[in-house]
């Protein structure tokens, strides 16, 4: 018998419309690594829930079906006993923690066991040792970076020795290089305890995908329609995929588009190395172009820059350190600019300036050329749009027309024009089914898609934004890029502090990488990913594609590589690359 | 974005000590000191705790000057002033009347009874700075549980809300910039003030019901409470110097009381001044 085994698992949470599980079974073996995929609510976190027991004892939800684990159903079981077999690592580092220093925080889980103080000790040290921590071990937890607290969580599960992991979007909040790393421990970690089920809930995929055994997928009624090895799943259930808005690794998202070319291709690739076998017939004979496609630039006005910091200093307080140090930066009107580097580098420190939420001295912060200190607030909400990276932040009206309609009313704009506005604007962005509801009520795509359209109502040319793709499945992150774009051709310049490497290889027309307080680099994504210090020491992750084109030696004329699937189509199949949008695979 | 008063970490006698023992002792003088009535028991106490919070337990004088003259403050305007003027003696107790006009009039016995409340006041506010500054609140709910019998669900529930507290002032920081980017402006007017706190409520409690809810699975998951009973890797020892320090406070309390008493200057304690 399987060591899970699920059978017609069905949940529902209390006055849901729907089930979040329907009639899911399952089988997973001991050492097995599966990964879960399906699109936001379809139930991926219940199911961690209910094999750990906590549903329905500590989330209240009606369940039926049976979960048995070592051939024993759970039912059964104690809820001490329960627990004890599932080891669980949540997406938000600063909500799964209860006590204030890191060994306090792994024998919390310990003490509950009611284990005796000389093996607590023993199993820490282990734990710790597993992902890495043993040296932070009296450390106080908020001191931990994002990567660190996430590895503290796996280590907090790992002590209790559970013969299975759930991992829960661990690397949601990460920056691209604590994302690898935390992959990183989880294979060393694969080895050394093979006896260790691992069910790991991602989005990104790149580097996660060489580990995983099989791949589930849910669907948006939670039920589980695809089952099996990752490189079956993505060959034959391509549109299924679309569909749901399930991240592909990009290889694969390349080597699909090849294909449906028309080239030869008899399986698709799921890593960097796969890629390399499976294209090395294929590729390009002679010299690559001597430039990497443009891309657009927008309609730039010309004129004095959008924004522009001049040798701005900043700390918080007067005896914390600077964050920001003697830092420069110009922002040309009509850019399309990426703001990277790691987290705690000063990149929303310096944005919050730009829009007077942080202050900065006199001669030091220029909006369109002119000192921003000596502009009102109302001036600079005029001309500068911030989406903030959590939507609802800025959500301040009831419903989601009247919160179109709110900073036109502040304004005193006529109301025939504000009625006018708003409705372009619901119908722009795509929530004109939706004027009357609550903006908390939304989805996440539609809650961001109206903070990005109260942050244009009163004709901002300059829009910038925080994570703007942070947590969204693959088509409404398309759908947002490709409405930023829409926006950029119309003139607006955009500055995105990101992550999501994926954003700036397909979409910026520059970057900016801001490391401990400071700009590090300016320039083009190619040139970003082509300088390899600089991607290392700004905690960055190169592309997967320019990865592949490295392998290939691929390079163009000025020594960058090719980032995106578009310019990877436009090399194998000989069509021009240059101009137009890059198009998101 | 510092609170009031805190956690003051240092080394020293007063730090070490057993948490639940240190509050029996500290409260032991606060009990002492709210039964003299007289000006100068309090004062004694007062300087005591002076005396420990600056040398024992060797905090720097600007972690508590600030609460301190808030005090100060309230005292003099409140009570002082307070009883000055509407002071009611004892029946058949003269009065000393130090300024009159019309029905107003300054009573010396009540600016005597004012400056003792005041006192009182100030020396229970020092002894309680004492404790909170010199306690890691980790250590002091780890010793509720384990030598006071504090329930440990309600220990852990507190040690939680504590660890979010400075989140939650930078979540009301980022909603409060976010409004203001909206072109929301701060009004300063009463209705002004109530629209704009409702409209941080909503993003607040909306984050914060969330965030205790996730806490709350992760506690979970992690079997807390699904035994009876739950060992501790971190103990919070009780040793002799913990006690001899209660017995310590117990017996300057009764020294003071007794000295002041000696020299006459006691009142309370059912001790009458002769009239």
């Amino acid at each position: 018998m399987a060591w899970i085994d699920v059978r017609h698992l069905t949940v529902r949470y209390p006055r849901a419309p729907r089930p979040a599980l329907q009639d899911v079974s399952f089988q997973a073996e001991r050492g097995e690594t599966l990964l879960l995929l399906g699109p936001s609510g379809s139930g991926k976190s219940t199911l961690g829930l209910c094999l750990a027991g906590l549903i329905p004892d500590s989330v209240p939800a009606a369940m039926q079906g049976e979960v048995f684990i070592g051939g024993q159903n759970i039912a059964n079981l104690s809820v001490g006993q329960r627990t004890a077999q599932v080891g669980i690592v949540f997406q938000d580092p600063e909500a799964q923690f209860c006590m204030l220093t890191v060994e306090d925080e792994v024998a919390f889980g310990l003490e509950n066991m009611a284990l005796p103080r000389e093996e607590m000790g023993a199993r820490i040290a282990e734990s710790l040792r597993l992902v890495g921590l043993e040296e932070r071990r009296r450390e106080r937890v908020d001191r931990l970076s994002g990567g660190q607290k996430q590895r503290l969580a796996l280590a907090c599960a790992l002590a209790r020795r559970p013969s299975i992991l759930f991992l829960d979007e661990p690397t949601a909040n990460l920056d691209p290089a604590a994302r690898f790393e935390f992959f990183q421990w989880l294979a060393r970690l694969r080895a050394e305890q093979p006896e260790t089920t691992i069910i790991i809930v991602e989005h990104i995929l790149d580097d996660l995908i060489a580990m995983i055994d099989r791949v589930m997928l849910l669907s948006h009624e939670g039920r589980l329609v695809l089952s099996g090895a990752p490189a079956q799943v993505f060959q034959t259930n391509g549109e299924v995929l679309d569909e749901m808005g399930i991240w592909l690794p990009q290889v694969t998202a390349l080597a699909r588009k090849l294909r449906a070319a028309g080239l030869p291709l008899d399986h698709l690739p799921l890593t960097v190395d796969e890629a390399e076998e499976a294209l090395a017939g294929i590729l390009p004979r002679g010299p690559l172009p001597a430039e990497p496609p443009r891309r657009v630039q927008g309609v730039s006005a010309g004129g004095p820059p959008a924004l522009e910091a001049r040798r701005l200093s900043f700390r918080y307080r007067a005896d914390a350190p600077e964050v920001l140090r003697d830092l420069s930066l110009t922002v040309p009107q009509g850019a399309f600019m990426a703001l990277v580097g790691p987290n705690g580098a000063g990149k929303t420190t310096l944005a919050l300036h730009f829009v007077d939420i942080l202050r900065p001295p006199a001669g030091r912060v220029f909006l369109l050329g002119r000192d921003i200190t000596e502009l009102t607030t109302a001036d600079i909400t005029a001309q500068v749009g911030f989406v903030f990276q959590n939507p609802e932040h800025q959500f301040v009206e009831r419903t989601v027309e009247a919160e179109l309609a709110y900073s036109l009313r502040v304004r005193r704009r006529p109301e025939s024009e504000i009625a006018q506005l708003t409705d372009a604007l619901l119908a722009s962005f795509g929530l004109t089914p939706y004027r009357k509801m609550n903006p908390f009520a939304l989805s996440q795509g539609q809650k961001r898609r109206l903070s990005v359209a109260t942050m244009l109502a009163v004709g901002q040319r300059i829009l910038i934004l925080d994570e703007p793709t942070f947590g969204q499945d693959r088509n409404t992150a398309h759908a947002l890029m490709e409405r930023l774009q829409t926006l950029h051709a119309a003139g607006v310049t955009i500055l995105a502090i990101t992550h999501d490497m994926q954003l700036v290889a397909d979409y910026a027309g520059s970057a900016v990488a801001v490391v401990d307080g400071q700009v590090r680099f300016q320039g083009t994504p190619h040139a970003l990913f082509a300088n390899e210090e600089l991607v290392a020491v700004a905690e960055l992750r190169p592309p997967p594609l320019y990865q592949l084109a490295r392998r290939f030696g691929l390079r163009y004329g000025d020594g960058t590589s090719p980032l995106s699937i578009r310019e990877w189509m436009a090399l194998l199949q000989g069509a021009p690359a240059a101009g137009g949008p890059a198009k998101r695979g | 974005m510092e609170g009031l008063l805190n956690y003051y970490a240092a080394d020293s006698f007063i730090h070490r000590l057993n948490p639940t023992l240190k509050l029996a002792g500290i409260m032991a003088l606060m009990v002492a000191v709210t039964m003299a009535f007289d000006p100068w028991t309090p004062l004694a106490f007062f300087l005591l705790g002076l005396f420990m919070l600056k040398v024992l337990a060797r905090v720097p004088v600007r972690q508590f000057i600030r609460p301190l003259l808030l005090f100060v403050v309230l005292g003099a305007l409140g009570f002082i002033s307070a009883n000055a003027f509407f002071y009611t003696p004892l029946p058949g107790r003269p009065v000393t009347i130090l300024w009159q006009a019309g029905g107003v009039r300054i009573i010396l016995e009540g600016i005597r009874v004012g400056i003792s409340l005041t006192l009182r006041m100030l020396a229970i506010v020092t002894l309680s700075i004492l404790f909170v500054s010199t306690t890691d609140p980790t250590d002091f709910v780890l010793s509720l549980i384990q030598q006071a019998r504090f329930p440990f669900r309600l220990g852990y529930g507190i040690l939680v809300a504590y660890r979010f507290l400075p989140l939650w002032r930078t979540e009301l920081e980022i909603i409060r910039a976010a409004h203001r980017i909206r072109g929301a402006g701060e009004r300063p007017t009463l209705r002004g003030r109530w629209e704009q706190l409702q409209r941080y409520a909503v993003p607040l409690l909306a984050s914060a019901i969330r965030k205790s809810e996730r806490v709350a699975i992760a506690m979970d998951s992690k079997a807390f409470g699904a035994l009876p009973q739950r060992t501790y890797y971190r103990d919070v020892h009780v040793r002799p110097m913990d006690w001899a320090f209660l017995a310590g406070c117990v017996l300057a309390a009764a020294a003071i009381v007794w000295g002041m008493a000696q020299l006459g200057l006691l009142e309370g304690y059912g001790v009458v001044p002769e009239a």
